[in-house]
């Protein structure tokens, strides 16, 4: 692709959902009959890292050594943050509070509008996908990413000492590349297999249905805290979540931030800086009378 | 294509290889292991290969004794992932991540290739032939009580073979060990229930109460726990969602997860759950409030330094939840008492009518030698002295690493030398196959064939453990294969008709068929379909549950306060990921983030905030750890989740030899550890060393997951939120 194409045909290359020129988007123009959300119950979640080794094993991700990880350089996808809490209490008596943390697909991605060569991109189905060719390593994407989430090949990981020492490499998930040196990467929601269940379903002329693609961490998760599914598809469990902890996508603000007393718990985190996150959290219960 | 690292050629190979392998588990294809190395073309395509799509057969995970079934996705005869297996009843389709680093396990770089036999300090390379001779004839002329077999928990038919053996050699020197196992506590089950393992049915408790019982991290079946878990918490349930308050004196990972976190004084636990039985008032029986009569809540709070009013609200929820379940745990039986602490937290079970509805009955298999031979440190014990006395002259060892995990108080090492052949059988070069004369490098679980039974039945199911590839070295073997050969050493007529332990196997389930619901199928069929489902229902009956929890023999000793030399008392830790350090070669789980300290590729010493200030300790600061019996150094780390007399550290890092991720990471806690038993059953009192700590005057940066802010959200409101339960409806949450 020349610059000059790429100039030209700018919009094409770049979609920005949803702030198309109205604003908001139309739904009903959505390019695909897909939009790919999560959801995780931080009640359920325990915090144990199956999802993370999970998310090593299926997207070839690299494991940096003690040297690179404390300078920042660790590759996780999907990490698991640990907070206390912040009372002064002598002792967490609430215990801790887990959380993953992981790309949130933002329908307004913040990293989108700052690639200065596109490569950070939205696809029809409402990922915010990276296009690793196309990545020139400028990482504004992650300078500009509230969550952390982008991480950036700082080396040849393949061609390094004790990364995939042979015959490690022969692990490595052949249904997408090894990237390498100079270029961003991020969580795809598993593009590999919403990739093969989109072509499946095709195939079989039929649509997607809940249950025909699991990411590689909600598959692994040991407490099911993790849904994923298409929100356009009222039947996905997903969709059943965001409808009934009242979550909109396309909105800064949700029913449980205005009304009062309203007992629900789903939230998204930097939903102020309106980048309208694709991962919707349920807040962590804890029974107080103990 | 990634440069250098995986050309052209070496793809081709691995696609060559592929059409050969997927064939899968030895059925006389040739292959490049017979010097042949043939790309075959699809023309001529294998059973259940499709170039490009990955297929997924089942077997089941040998990362730790909790058996859970798998699938392995196997693409162009390399496996590539390992899921959990939906149809498990153990699993229900999950997979921890421990579980999951079984793939490195088997590519790891460190494998062992070919047997190796000690000349000097070298290990030179033999042949199997030779290898198997020179058993044979070290074991020549010896008596049965000269040769010892230790291993760690073993079962289905590779216990089988072992048993076998042994009795072939007229030996009867088995001896299980695992260096933390739950052996307390089944002897306090066995005592109180009449059963070692009951069936827990955390989901069906309004409330638990855990007396440090990690059951979403490294107790008994942590994925299987997890899911009952998430049942327990979900508010659509009938009973609402459950309560859970743990109480511990260093939080695990169950104690993360806790509405209740109850810092306890190391080693008090028996006392509070007689406060609480004291504190339940009315409805306890006679004889069992007579025993709680003198626990009264001021009083065990003295001891425990757990609040008096804890304690009766504690009292106050059990009894208007029912039913409950409590728990006792490794934090609660590492103790010279640690029998009494798990018996007297057994009797609360039963005074709060538990027993039969959230602990249930264990099942009984028919076929007892399937069980699982369980293992513990009092079995060590023996084996050590009987070294110690140069009783044995042969010595084999699988799937246990004692030179690693033994107290150094117990000279392991120095006795092993008395043994004049000792024989590993060994993934890695490990500090146990290090001492050993010869190593037998063994095939990954991934290659390998088997059997087993976890000790924590769920169902009566055998599970099958099968090859998912092709050997990645030519000259690794299957612990069965070895066994049968040696067999065939001693009983060649008997052993005769099978070839390998693959057709051992066939046998033993084809011949067994009718038990094994195979009624009516051919012989073909029945094996396809087991090995299929990898596994397959065995006949079995429900054990009875007779509670005899009693107060009449409980002794419970006061807590001493520890002053002088030895001020602090330390509390191993045992991690999901690292365990008792069988897998820290393994890369994955080096880079997954302690959950609680976020702490990745080096040991810890876990300080209360308020004893760090005190001892003018800061995080990082490199401390020495002396306990009577040695010292290790490791970086200080200031955590708010253990009580401020106590000190913890992580197992399994440490290691001297093993690999390169695991080599000279981190220090070994096993080391220091004093030699201190549970009274009633041997078991080691894993939290009875005291400890003193110094600052060695350097400083580093600790390497870890959380940021500068610690675990501070800097006052932000929504990133991770936390609610109190009567602020939400969760009765009709999807």
């Amino acid at each position: 692709m020349s610059v000059s194409n790429l100039l030209e045909n700018w919009s094409k290359f770049r979609h920005t959902h949803p702030v198309e020129d109205k604003g908001h988007p139309d739904w009903e123009a959505y390019p695909s009959d897909i939009k790919w959300a999560m959801a995780i119950d931080l009640d359920a979640c325990t915090g144990c890292n199956a999802c993370s080794v999970a998310c090593y094993a299926e997207n070839n991700l690299p494991v940096v050594g003690k040297e690179k990880y404390s300078h920042g350089q660790a590759m996780h996808w999907m990490r698991i943050e640990r907070y206390w809490d912040e009372d002064n209490r002598e002792f967490p008596d609430q215990g801790a509070q887990f959380l993953p943390m992981l790309c949130q697909q933002c329908e307004a991605a913040p990293c989108e509008t700052v690639c200065p060569v596109g490569a950070t991109n939205h696809t029809e189905d409402g990922l915010n996908s990276q296009i690793y060719n196309r990545c020139i390593g400028s990482r504004y994407c992650s300078a500009n990413c509230p969550y952390k989430v982008r991480y950036f090949n700082w080396y040849d990981y393949p061609t390094t000492e004790n990364v995939w020492p042979a015959p490690m490499e022969q692990q490595l998930n052949p249904d997408l590349t090894v990237r390498g040196k100079g270029v961003m990467e991020k969580c795809t929601f598993c593009k590999q297999r919403t990739y093969t269940a989109r072509n499946n379903a095709k195939t079989e002329g039929r649509k997607i249905h809940d249950g025909d693609v699991q990411t590689a961490c909600q598959q692994a998760c040991p407490t099911n805290a993790i849904s994923f599914g298409n929100l356009f598809d009222p039947e996905s469990r997903v969709a059943k979540q965001w409808e009934q902890q009242k979550v909109e996508l396309i909105k800064e603000e949700q029913e449980k931030d205005v009304k009062p007393g309203n007992e629900l718990r789903g939230y998204r985190i930097f939903e102020e800086l309106r980048p309208y996150p694709s991962v919707m959290y349920l807040e962590r219960v804890r029974e107080s009378d103990v | 294509m990634i440069e250098n690292g995986f050309n052209r050629r070496d793809f081709l190979k691995v696609l060559g290889w592929g059409g050969t392998a997927v064939a899968l588990s030895g059925c006389g294809n040739t292959s490049i292991e017979d010097g042949k190395e043939t790309v075959v073309s699809y023309v001529e395509p294998t059973d259940f290969m499709i170039p490009s799509i990955g297929v997924y057969y089942n077997s089941t995970c040998a990362q730790c004794d909790a058996g859970c079934n798998i699938e392995g996705r196997v693409r162009e005869g390399r496996v590539l992932k390992l899921e959990g297996n939906p149809a498990s009843s153990i699993n229900r389709g999950k997979l921890c991540g421990l579980g999951q680093a079984g793939v490195q396990a088997h590519y790891n770089p460190d494998r062992l290739r070919e047997p190796l036999l000690r000349n000097g300090d070298k290990g030179e390379a033999i042949t199997w032939e030779k290898a198997l001779t020179l058993i044979n004839e070290k074991l020549n002329g010896l008596k049965g009580q000269e040769i010892a077999f230790l291993t760690g928990g073993v079962s289905g038919h590779v216990k089988v073979l072992l048993n076998n053996y042994l009795d072939a050699l007229g030996s009867k020197n088995h001896y299980a060990y695992e260096p933390v196992s739950p052996s307390v506590v089944r002897a306090a089950n066995k005592k109180a229930y009449g059963v070692e393992m009951p069936r827990l049915h955390l989901d069906k408790a309004k409330v638990i109460v855990s007396f440090g019982a990690d059951f979403l991290g490294a107790w008994i079946s942590p994925v299987h726990f997890s899911q009952q878990y998430a049942q327990f918490r979900k508010g659509s349930r009938p009973e609402g969602r459950g309560i859970l308050v743990q109480i511990e004196s260093k939080m695990t990972l169950t104690g993360a997860n806790a509405d209740r976190w109850i810092p306890i004084r190391p080693g008090t636990e028996g006392i509070l759950a007689m406060g609480i039985i004291n504190a339940l008032g009315a409805g306890v029986p006679a004889d069992v409030a007579a025993a709680a009569k003198d626990y009264t809540s001021d009083r065990v709070s003295d001891h425990t330094g757990v609040p008096a009013a804890q304690i009766i609200k504690l009292a106050e929820v059990l009894k208007a939840n029912s039913p409950s379940l409590v728990l006792a745990g490794s934090a609660a039986e590492g103790y010279v008492h640690g029998s009494q602490n798990a018996a007297a937290i057994a009797l609360l079970n039963q005074v709060l009518g538990n027993v039969g509805r959230t602990v249930d009955a264990s099942i009984n298999l028919q076929d007892t030698r399937l069980m699982p031979a369980t293992g513990n440190r009092a079995a060590l014990q023996v084996l050590n002295d009987n070294m110690a006395q140069g009783q044995f002259k042969v010595l084999f060892s699988f799937g246990t690493n004692p030179v690693y995990t033994a107290p150094a108080a117990l000279k392991f090492q120095e006795n092993l030398k008395k043994v004049s052949f000792k024989v590993a059988f060994s993934h890695y070069m490990d500090e146990t196959a290090l001492q050993a004369d010869l190593v037998l490098p063994l095939d990954s679980a991934l290659e390998d064939w088997g059997t087993s039974v976890p000790e924590y039945l769920v169902d009566p199911y055998l599970s099958i453990q099968q090859p998912l590839m092709e050997n990645l070295n030519p000259d690794t073997h299957g612990v069965g294969d070895i066994l049968l050969s040696l067999l065939k050493q001693r009983l060649a007529e008997a052993y005769k008709p099978y070839d390998d332990f693959y057709s051992f196997l066939r046998s033993a389930m084809v011949l067994n068929k009718a038990a094994l619901g195979g009624t009516g199928t051919d012989d073909d069929t029945f094996w396809n379909d087991t090995l299929g489902n990898a596994r397959v229902k065995l006949p079995a009956t429900v054990a009875n549950l007779s509670p005899r929890a009693t107060a009449s023999t409980l002794n419970l000793p006061s807590p001493a306060r520890e002053i002088g030399a030895y001020p602090l008392r330390l509390i191993p830790s045992v991690s999901a990921s690292m365990r008792d350090g069988r897998h820290a070669n393994l890369s994955w789980l080096q880079e997954s983030p302690d959950p609680l300290t976020t702490v990745v590729w080096d040991s810890w010493v876990e300080i209360h905030p308020k004893t760090a200030a005190k001892l003018g300790i800061v995080e990082g600061d490199i401390v020495e750890v002396t306990s009577p019996n040695g010292s290790v150094k490791s970086q200080a780390y200031l955590f708010p989740g253990i009580h401020p007399d106590a000190v913890s550290m992580p197992l399994g890092y440490g290691h001297e030899a093993m690999g390169r991720y695991a080599k000279d990471t981190g220090a070994n806690v096993f080391k220091i550890l004093d030699p201190a038993f549970d009274k009633e059953t041997g078991e080691l009192a894993i939290n009875e060393t005291n400890v003193r700590i110094n600052k060695i005057g350097k400083r580093v940066v600790i390497v870890k997951e959380e940021g500068p802010n610690g675990g501070s959200q800097l006052g932000r409101k929504k990133i991770a939120v936390k609610v109190a339960s009567n602020k939400v409806d969760l009765s009709k949450e999807v």
